[in-house]
């Protein structure tokens, strides 16, 4: 009953006689920006048919809960990039590698090595977030910070004091959480190379980099530039009109948060810029990601060679992925498409500013991540020790150790460093 | 003085009274806005200040309802689950609960149902992970036996059937029908079960009405459109973005409304059944 | 003619083959269905597993990683809040209706115990969602109504509760909706309880010059504990492992804050599909809730002496 043969690299073959009636389970935005492709796509394949689902509540466990009963998912399922390895590893997948394993080089090596599993490759970067630091200009301007002298997060943390006395204590620098530090940590990681899990899947955060980045986050918070604000939550959002927070570090889906909160919210209008994310030394990496999608095909779809067709176009093509950015902001994950000219229009909402070209940068050169199957755990644990280590003193001694050694008895894999010895544990 | 005291007793009962009726009215405030918003558009429903009684009625929402889900199919599949599964339940709780009132001297008898009864202090939370690798393995998930089956050896219901079948079948009505022959099944099919009958039907009514509200096990275990059950349509209905509010009160409306009709015309068999085990212990 | 007693030994064996006969049905389905699960929930304890692929032997880990569990925790810690908010305002309530339901003079009782027992019998999906709407924040009828009132009385503070945005009052919105569904549950309770107590009782006790009130306090309300201890225990086991209502009106949320031990266990098993931590999870807690129970039946027998 199930189509067992493996893809077939398409290439040659008539795209008219492929048939199919495909179904693909998404969410929000991004399953209407695979909407808005099917009648392009049906330009090429005629006979194909997409439907697309915003299945809406509990999207993710209806469709695990179809993987273990074998019956009842989609053909296409989106996954969020981070907890693709998960879903991987249950081996319920569809097998990518004879038709996907040309585009690997077109694609950044971060994005892709969530992809794969013992060499192969089961699914396909859709869009990712770069991060740069979306800033008040005006306020800049008018507190004498000049936002090209930023390189490093210590340039950073010196900028924001000087806007923190200068404004009376009224403006923060960046909205920075105490409860939710997993996400900044994520970035600042992806930095210098810093890992969670190491190549062979085990626990490696206690390492000079995570230090390092532990570092920077305790810098960060004890100079007091943070705002104490949960990401979405009405102050935070009220600061993008208010005066309160002078710049928000995150990742380019933001933008168009920026870009609608500005209207709806009270107060004046402010001139807004990007300039690149701070490295954490001089001359390092100044982008990270966060967020971002992938597509997959579960083993029990009975269209594969359809659904790996639809795939194809909206991920694997300029044309796909160009016209999901035009349309819905997705960052294209396909590197051909980022050098397309329309990254280098300027965008008058940031005065002009060549946007879509400054997140694009760089992003080739992100250090690829290991995630495995238990990263959505691990960052879970990494987010409440976090927490209770921002307001307990920041004492990074041990910290990480102590981190490694918790992880290790919740998920079981070992440590990566020499000789484990284990309180208690298996 | 014999005035003041009966004045003052009409102000009391009155306060009662009037307590009373708001908590009423309180208690089945949601149920009238269920019925109303059912009639109401969804700018209607958000409406401030608020729509008391509705402008209009609209059958819109009924409309969309039947034509945009499957909520007729969902009826369907909610109406054979629970007969299915209150049947099955009565059948085997009932015989097992004969055999246990009336046959207390064969080997082992005490020791089974006390190792049954022991069981009913395990909460049903710990076998839900098992129950449902094994439909899993079997390959019946997605299926009506995946919501049939499991449950229906209760070890309360053995209990409610053995006990009340122990207490109201004399032994002499048994003895009388072996003597004219009956067979043993035969007993138990025309002579215990017309006696057990409120116990039988308080037990269905308890079953029917947890089959027919279930909505975590039909999250788990059906996959597909076709064999969804009513709360889990009404539940998957909210969207991510755009839940279809009409809709979704007209579908709720729909699916309460038989258990509404149900209770009010068997009020005290509901009672019972529901409280059954409470009301004994 | 006592066969029961003089049978023979074939009438006998006959008469036990039948009772084999009759509870092996049963007795199958509660071996497949009912037994073996609580036996392979106690195996899974033991392993880590997501049910698709291979199990990996974890000893005692898996009870080492609950003392480390934050979410369980937050979700134990949210279940007893939850509970202190609803449980005593609902006996309360439960036990007031019930003496007034017990009243001989009262009038329209049939309706007062639909009313109240009807949020029992309903599908929880469909309240929880009338719920929301009423709970909504910017458009919902309670916070409606709390700026109306605010507008008649001097209480300038009263202003729109954000009902399913705040981690406190996410709980009271939960408390609140189990609280009404329970209450007429408890009350029938109740009332059985009451009218179990004899007459008698009562009319020794107005014999003996005892007011309405004094009456209540020294001779029902001693009366009706074990009435009110099975409430009790009935509430406890209904907060903890309870569903519908936070899965479908709050969804745990916002963040943890409104999850109790039920929805917990739903996630823990079928979102993050760890089978074998959520066994583990599901039968120490399971056993605590067993102890407690236990106790406190324990400290109602010795009172009652």
């Amino acid at each position: 009953m199930q189509d067992t043969h493996p893809l077939v690299d398409a290439g040659a073959s008539d795209p008219n006689f492929l048939r199919g009636d495909i179904t693909v389970w998404s969410w929000n935005i991004a399953a209407k920006s695979l909407a808005k492709l099917v009648p392009e796509f049906n330009r090429r394949y005629p006979h194909v048919r997409v439907n697309v689902e915003m299945t809406g509540a509990d999207m993710q466990t209806r469709f695990l809960l179809s993987l273990s009963a074998g019956v009842g998912g989609p053909d296409i399922s989106q996954l969020q990039m981070a907890e693709t390895p998960k879903y991987i590893a249950t081996g319920r997948m569809t097998d990518l590698t004879p038709v996907a394993a040309k585009y690997e080089r077109m694609f950044p090596a971060s994005l892709w090595r969530n992809c794969v599993h013992n060499g192969k490759v089961y699914a396909i970067p859709w869009d990712m977030g770069p991060c740069a630091v979306y800033y008040k200009s005006e306020m800049f301007h008018r507190y004498g910070v000049d936002p090209n002298r930023i390189e490093t997060w210590d340039d950073y943390i010196a900028a924001g004091r000087v806007i923190l006395r200068k404004s009376g204590g009224r403006t923060k620098m960046l909205p920075l959480s105490n409860r939710f530090l997993a996400p900044m940590y994520e970035i600042l990681l992806q930095q210098n190379g810093g890992r969670i899990f190491d190549e062979q899947g085990r626990i490696a955060l206690d390492s000079p980099q995570g230090n390092q980045v532990l570092g920077v986050l305790k810098r960060l918070l004890e100079s007091g530039i943070c705002s104490n604000v949960a990401v979405w939550s009405h102050e935070f959002l009220a600061g993008l009109k208010s005066d309160t927070i002078a710049t928000y570090p995150i990742a380019v889906w933001f933008g168009g948060t920026i870009k609608d909160t500005v209207q709806e919210f009270p107060g004046q209008q402010t001139a807004w810029r990007v300039f690149p994310l701070p490295a954490l030394e001089g001359g390092g990496l100044r982008t990270s990601n966060l967020g971002g999608s992938t597509l997959v095909i579960p083993d029990s779809c009975r269209q594969k060679q359809a659904a790996w067709a639809f795939i194809e176009y909206a991920l694997c093509t300029v044309e796909g992925q160009i016209a999901q950015y035009k349309s819905f902001d997705l960052f294209p994950a396909f590197l051909p498409a980022l050098e397309d000219p329309y990254f280098d229009q300027p965008d008058p909402f940031f005065g002009g500013q060549k946007v879509g070209r400054l997140f694009a940068a760089d992003v080739a050169r992100i250090p690829p991540l290991n995630r495995t199957s238990d990263w959505m755990e691990a960052t879970r644990y990494l987010e409440q020790a976090l927490t209770t280590w921002a307001t307990s003193g920041m004492n990074t001694t041990g910290f990480l150790a102590n981190l490694e050694r918790k992880l290790h008895r919740r998920v079981g894999r070992p440590i990566a460093t020499a000789a484990v010895t284990d309180a208690g544990g298996p | 003085m014999r005035k003041t005291l009966r004045i003052r007793r009409r102000v009391v009962r009155s306060a009662l009274y009037l307590m009373l009726g708001a908590f009423a009215v309180v208690f089945l405030f949601p149920f009238y806005w269920l019925t109303v918003s059912a009639f109401k558009s969804q700018g209607e429903i958000f409406q401030i200040p608020p729509q008391w009684v509705p402008q209009s009625l609209r059958w819109d929402n009924f409309i969309a309802i039947y034509r945009e889900t499957h909520l007729v199919r969902a009826f369907f599949n909610s109406a054979v689950i629970a007969v299915g599964h209150v049947t099955l339940a009565l059948f085997l709780c009932s015989l097992a609960g004969y055999a246990f009132a009336k046959y207390p001297r064969a080997p082992g008898a005490g020791k089974l149902f006390a190792f049954v009864l022991g069981t009913m202090m395990i909460p049903g939370a710990v076998t839900l992970i098992p129950t449902f690798v094994i439909l899993t393995r079997l390959g019946l998930t997605n299926s009506y036996w995946a919501m049939i089956v499991p449950g229906a050896a209760s070890a309360f219901g053995i209990f409610w059937m053995r006990q009340y079948i122990a207490a109201h079948v004399p032994g002499d009505l048994l003895l009388a029908a072996r003597i004219d022959g009956c067979g043993e099944f035969g007993i138990y099919w025309r002579v215990v079960l017309p006696i057990a009958r409120p116990a039988l039907a308080a037990l269905g009514i308890m079953l029917l009405i947890g089959s027919w509200n279930n909505l975590m096990w039909a999250f788990i275990v059906l996959r597909t459109k076709d064999m969804q059950t009513l709360p889990l349509v009404i539940y998957l209905l909210q969207g991510e973005t755009r839940t279809p509010f009409g809709m979704l009160m007209a579908g709720g409306l729909l699916a309460t409304l038989p258990l509404v009709i149900g209770f009010l015309l068997f009020q005290r068999q509901f009672i019972t059944g529901i409280t059954a085990g409470a009301v004994k212990a | 003619m006592s066969r029961t007693t003089n049978g023979t030994v074939w009438r006998d064996i006959r008469r036990h083959g039948h009772f084999y006969l009759f509870i092996s049905p049963f007795f199958l389905l509660f071996a497949a269905l009912g037994l073996y699960p609580l036996i392979f929930s106690f195996y899974l304890s033991f392993v880590k597993w997501d049910g698709l692929t291979e199990q990996t032997w974890m000893g005692l880990g898996n009870f080492a990683a609950m003392l480390d569990d934050e979410i369980l925790w937050t979700s134990l810690w949210n279940t007893l809040v939850i509970g202190l908010l609803y449980v005593p305002l609902m006996m309360v309530l439960a036990f007031v209706f019930a003496l007034a339901l017990n009243l001989s003079w009262l009038r329209g009782r049939s309706f007062f115990r639909a009313a109240f027992f009807l949020p029992c019998v309903t599908p929880m999906v469909v309240i929880a969602i009338v719920f929301g709407l009423l709970y909504s924040s910017e458009n919902g009828l309670l916070n409606y109504l709390i700026v109306r009132i605010g507008r008649w009385l001097p209480f300038p503070w009263l202003r729109p509760i954000p009902w399913l945005n705040s981690e406190a009052w996410s709980k009271v919105s939960v408390a609140l909706l189990v609280g009404w569904r329970w209450t007429g549950y408890n009350m029938v309770l109740m009332l059985a309880g009451l009218q179990g107590i004899s007459r008698e009782y009562y009319e020794a006790a107005e014999v003996d010059g005892a007011g309405a009130l004094q009456r209540i306090r020294h001779l029902t309300l001693p009366l009706m504990r074990p009435t009110f201890l099975f409430c009790g225990i009935l509430s406890l086991l209904g907060t903890v492992y309870m569903f519908d209502e936070v899965f479908v009106l709050t969804r745990g949320g916002p963040g943890t804050s409104s999850s109790n031990f039920g929805l917990y266990l739903f996630e823990t098993s079928f979102n993050d599909f760890r089978f074998g931590y959520a066994s583990c999870v599901a039968y120490v807690v399971a056993f605590f809730v067993f102890l407690i129970t236990l106790a406190v039946s324990r400290f109602n027998r010795t009172n009652l002496e």
